[in-house]
């Protein structure tokens, strides 16, 4: 790709340049490949079901044994299914695409970090999205949020709040699909043969349902936006798709854009009810009792938390008696005693 | 160091009398006017930043001995006995102008001088700000008398405790010893110490006489710079008066060249003033330069980072097909566009996305995570 | 949820705590170290979960763009950590501010010294719009020196995209003095113009040494600028349909109108027009070209970061002053204390996130050590 030199006041002309979307969160932290993404569900999977299955064992020994825990290709089914409840919602709401199409991402990347089993999807899809519509600056009110969907509070929203924003390591911001097929469809007009205005609108139709679709598959996890963008157009039309990557001097391109065709075709059906009711039904069984608001092994978790936190307390304020004994409540910085690294507590 | 050359500070101490309703001219102008019904006038009191005292009042005050208050009396003032003991001025007079006399209230033997008008409200903060002045007189030691840290805590605990006692009335013989043993050790540490507040007081007063001196160089020179100006254009109008009378050329032709002049006096002129400026601005640029010849200036350069935004790889063209759009442009009232909007933008940010990235290989294989590192992955 | 946890533990483990240095309605600013290093850094430490809405906007929008945005002049984020209900940013540290510089009337600034801070100031924007991100809250206040001098964008929190079509916006975004007249008048549909008229009072800040246009209310706030650039006329601001514009979607003539369409818009006075130069009375010819482009009234007109960094004003002579050399203020210079006071107001990393309802009172001050110490030994004369 050619370095032009910008034009007027002379510029020291860099060694390499960083393209924009390189330095993305996106492109730094969410990017896998087909076989990291298969290798994490795995293991989540795994050590999700160790642990469940310790803590049944430790509350009553053997009662694990005749619990069918889910795999993980089924909790991706389980996921997949509340992606299209997002767009449910969206529509109802009349959220803007840019809400839906993040909203979508965070429920994504979030069972990159847990289970289902810890988490049901219903209350992390409502959470997932209520976030979408605060980083995509289309706030709504909470009361407003929660008054219209059916049987749901305040606190089924916020309570996983925290949680869904730590688990996306608070990187907010997604470059997305649609938007890059608007810039692509814009650019098309400006081909030397560009098609004529009906054509142009059925392609981009076509194209945008395509857009759609890829959002129930794992294609934004793997492939940048434009590359998506560019196989939906070439699903509604291979030549245009063709020629413009060509006009760009960028080719290659056209040996990836297979695959991620493939995908949508194939993995952008939506789930049917019965497998998903099924899987549902043994979720009530094998999910994890620990985060179960009132069930004897949370009870215990919180309170071992609890004894934790009251250690750390007594030992701080130890340390504090121990400095007034000293005679010098600036004790630290007289004797030259190296600052204490400070627990990060909540009542700092 | 007090403004020592203000009026009446040395007036109590001569006794001099004052006329009846004279305003003292140590209160400030923004309390009320406590006019004196005395004869003697009282100075004293704790001065502010510009050397004046203000005066405590309020309208509850009531004189202990006599009980008169404001309401059937509004000249009363009232004064501080040396044993923080309130009373009017009319019962000092009545009391003490035969000469020592016992306090009414604690029977402390008194003289009419020792009295002092109140500058706080609270008399306990009276005593304490009496006290501590008085202390700071002796006890002026800074931080860079001490060898470290502990040992000046140490001397300023002292000092509390020294003024905690004179001020609560604890140990007073004691204390008193303290101190004179404190004085002993340190005079001549005192004596440096209290040369040096000085020096820096008047140093500080030097500064601000010397800026206030610039000051009103500044304004003598503008004003005498404005004052040219007029006369100058003075002179030109008459002058060009005088040519059109005297002279038969075209008159246009004269006012005009006589504008010209004009304006290229002015010009003349301002150039000096600009070349005043950067006469100091060289200085200026001289002392910098001295500092840190080693960092010269460079030649500013737009763009210093090493970002690419993809802007060759597509042309944003000035209109598009574009129903998305299409509300915005239309725009009937103009409300959009006056405010700045301009919907070449959202187009340029589709493009782009458009082409970003448009080259990347996806990943291949389980090869450990890409990034800095950011997030850890599950793998426990 | 515990390999999350465990993550954000191990984050933790890189920054240490070593004192705290301000505190806001909304976050707790501590100065730290990074473990390994001993580089120093600042750790602003959000209150979380105290809102009925939840996250608040602000330090959503103050995470997710400095997340994403990496230059020179742009604060940086090192690292995110959260600990129950914490959410704990680490960013660089930096000494001071702009605004503490041009308040201490001991510091002289050349010409050269001004030119650098707004070359900085304007790189860093450029950089912001480059990547279709508004700062919306330019001031003094927010713009933050390092010690080697490099000026950098602070404090996110009212910062969002732009160039989404068609999305209303809010208007009541960028303190009051630094706020242009299309906001004033109620815009909800404006774009990065709006970041450059803030610069552009910045500029003249800087060479005034105190603000240029300080209203008392909105009201007030308009009949001051128009006071000092004089009333827009219609032709000063109007809005001719654009000729490029498809054909089929032509807006009519009644568009000329102008800024008068706007929704808050009230008639505020005439003022004429007087010169910059009159008031700018140093400044050199280039300077007030470029100043006066950045503070035209119609925001299409206005200059662009870009345009600007590209003006003849950064090429002429002198040359911008090297960072290393521009004046710093006292705080900056005194050596930290042992047993410093710790001043409540000093917030070195910008204030906390939210919008502000009431402008910087004039005659707020941000007192260095010595000058707190000169003022109390003035006002109680123990002599």
């Amino acid at each position: 790709m050619a370095l032009p030199a910008p034009p007027d006041v002379p510029s020291i002309p860099p060694p390499t340049r960083t393209p924009l979307f390189e330095g993305s969160t996106q492109f730094r932290n969410w990017r896998f490949s087909q076989q990291q993404l298969h290798a994490t569900r795995v293991s989540l999977n795994r050590s999700a079901v160790t642990a469940i299955r310790n803590t049944f064992e430790a509350d009553l020994p053997g009662s694990s044994s005749d619990i069918q825990f889910l795999e993980s290709k089924e909790e991706l089914l389980l996921v997949k299914l509340y992606v299209t409840k997002i767009s449910q919602l969206c529509g109802h709401f009349r959220f803007p695409e840019e809400v839906e199409a993040t909203g979508i991402s965070y429920l994504k990347r979030f069972y990159l970090k847990n289970t289902v089993m810890d988490w049901h999807p219903k209350n992390v899809m409502l959470t997932a999205l209520f976030l979408a519509t605060k980083t995509t600056n289309n706030p709504i009110s909470l009361e407003a949020y929660t008054s219209n969907i059916p049987r749901t509070s305040a606190s089924d929203v916020l309570d996983l709040e925290f949680l869904v924003a730590q688990s996306l390591a608070f990187e907010f911001a997604i470059w997305h699909a649609h938007r890059a097929l608007w810039g692509l469809w814009l650019d098309v007009q400006d081909l030397p043969n560009a098609p004529n205005r009906d054509d142009l609108q059925k392609y981009y139709d076509t194209a945008v349902q395509h857009v759609r679709t890829s959002r129930l598959t794992d294609a934004e996890l793997i492939y940048p936006p434009s590359q998506i963008a560019l196989a939906c157009l070439s699903l509604a039309d291979s030549d245009l798709a063709a020629t413009w990557a060509r006009a760009k001097g960028a080719e290659s391109v056209l040996q990836i854009i297979p695959s991620i065709k493939d995908m949508i075709l194939q993995d952008g059906q939506v789930p049917s009810v019965e497998v998903v009711r099924e899987i549902d039904r043994r979720l009530k069984v094998c999910k994890n009792p620990e985060k179960v608001v009132g069930s004897k092994a949370y009870l215990a978790k919180k309170e071992k938390e609890e004894r934790e936190a009251e250690s750390k307390r007594a030992k701080k304020a130890e340390g504090v008696r121990k400095a007034m004994e000293d005679g010098d409540p600036f004790g630290d910085e007289l004797n030259g005693a190296a600052t204490a690294i400070a627990a990060l507590d909540d009542d700092d | 160091m007090s403004g020592a050359s203000r009026s009446n500070v040395g007036g109590w101490l001569r006794g001099t009398t004052i006329r009846k309703g004279a305003t003292p001219s140590t209160t400030r102008s923004a309390t009320p006017q406590v006019q004196s019904t005395s004869s003697t006038v009282f100075g004293g009191g704790v001065k502010d930043a510009s050397g004046r005292t203000s005066e405590f009042f309020s309208m509850d005050d009531q004189c202990p001995v006599c009980k008169s208050d404001r309401y059937l009396n509004p000249k009363l003032r009232l004064l501080v006995s040396s044993c923080y003991h309130k009373m009017c001025e009319s019962c000092i007079d009545r009391l003490f102008t035969l000469g020592p006399a016992p306090c009414p209230i604690c029977n402390k033997i008194l003289r009419k001088l020792a009295f002092i008008p109140q500058t706080f409200e609270d008399l306990v903060v009276e005593k304490e700000v009496a006290v501590r002045r008085k202390i700071a007189k002796e006890f002026n030691k800074r931080r860079e008398d001490f060898p470290d840290l502990r040992s000046y805590n140490d001397y300023l605990e002292e000092v509390e405790d020294i003024t905690f006692n004179l001020i609560n009335d604890i140990d007073i013989p004691q204390t008193e010893a303290r101190i004179a043993a404190y004085r002993k050790e340190n005079a001549s540490l005192i004596e440096r110490n209290l040369q040096r507040e000085e020096a820096y007081a008047q140093a500080l007063k030097e500064h601000e006489e010397a800026e206030k001196r610039e000051r009103q160089l500044r304004a003598d020179e503008l004003r005498r710079a404005e004052e040219e100006e007029r006369d100058a254009r003075e002179g030109e109008r008459r002058a060009l008066i005088d040519t059109l009378a005297q002279s038969d050329a075209d008159a246009g032709r004269l006012v005009a060249r006589s504008k010209a002049e004009a304006q290229k006096r002015a010009a003349a002129r301002t150039s000096a003033a600009a070349h005043a400026v950067q006469a100091s601005s060289a200085l200026l640029l001289r002392s910098r330069a001295a500092q840190g010849a080693a960092v010269p200036d460079v030649p500013h350069v737009a763009i210093q980072d090493d970002w690419y935004a993809y802007e060759d790889m597509f042309t944003l063209r000035p209109s598009y097909f574009d129903p998305a759009s299409d509300a915005v442009r239309r725009d009937r009232e103009g409300i959009m566009r006056a405010g700045g909007y301009r919907v070449e933008e959202a187009w340029e940010r589709a493009l782009r996305s458009a082409v970003a990235g448009l080259d990347l290989p996806p990943l291949v294989g389980l090869a450990a995570g890409q990034g800095d590192g950011d997030v850890v992955m599950a793998s426990v | 949820m515990d390999a999350v946890e465990k993550a954000n533990a191990a984050r933790q483990r890189r920054w240490t705590k070593d004192q705290k240095v301000g505190e806001g309605t909304y976050a707790v600013v501590y100065r730290g170290r990074e473990a390994a290093t001993g580089r120093r850094v600042a750790i602003k430490k959000l209150k979380v979960g105290q809102f009925k809405d939840g996250l608040d906007m602000s330090a959503i929008r103050e995470v997710k763009y400095l997340r994403e945005l990496r230059h020179p002049n742009v604060i940086e984020l090192l690292d995110v950590f959260s600990s129950k209900t914490n959410l704990n940013l680490v960013l660089e540290f930096l000494d001071s501010e702009l605004e503490a510089i041009i308040k201490d009337r001991t510091l002289v600034f050349l010409p050269a010294d001004i030119k650098s801070w707004i070359a900085m100031t304007f790189r860093g924007l450029e950089y912001c719009h480059r990547n279709f991100v508004l700062h919306r809250d330019l001031k003094p206040n927010n713009l933050l020196i390092a010690s080697d001098g490099q000026l950098k964008l602070a404090d996110f929190g009212l910062a969002r995209d732009f160039a989404d079509p068609g999305y209303k916006m809010t208007c009541q975004v960028i303190t009051r003095w630094y706020r242009p007249p299309e906001l004033l008048f109620g815009s909800r549909y404006y774009s990065t113009a709006v970041d450059i008229w803030s610069v552009g009072c910045i500029f003249a800040e800087l060479m005034l040494r105190t603000p240029y246009l300080p209203g008392e209310s909105d009201m007030d706030q308009l009949k001051t600028i128009f006071r000092a650039l004089g009333t827009p006329a219609e032709e000063d601001w109007p809005v001719r349909p654009p000729r490029t514009a498809s054909d089929d979607t032509l807006a009519d003539v009644h568009a000329l109108q102008g800024h008068t369409k706007l929704p808050d818009y009230v008639p505020v006075g005439q003022f004429p027009k007087t010169p910059l130069r009159d008031l700018f009375t140093a400044a050199s010819a280039d300077t007030l070209n470029l100043l006066g482009k950045c503070l035209v009234y119609e925001p299409r007109k206005r200059i662009s970061a870009k345009e600007a960094l590209n003006h003849p004003y950064f090429s002429a002579l002198p040359y911008p002053s090297h960072p290393s050399k521009l004046p710093k203020c006292a705080a900056q210079l005194a050596s930290a204390k042992v047993l410093e006071e710790v001043n409540g107001n000093v917030d070195p990393v910008g204030q906390g996130p939210g919008v502000k309802a009431a402008p910087p009172k004039r005659a707020k001050r941000k007192l260095s050590d010595d000058d707190i110490s000169r003022n109390i030994a003035r006002k109680l004369d123990f002599s």
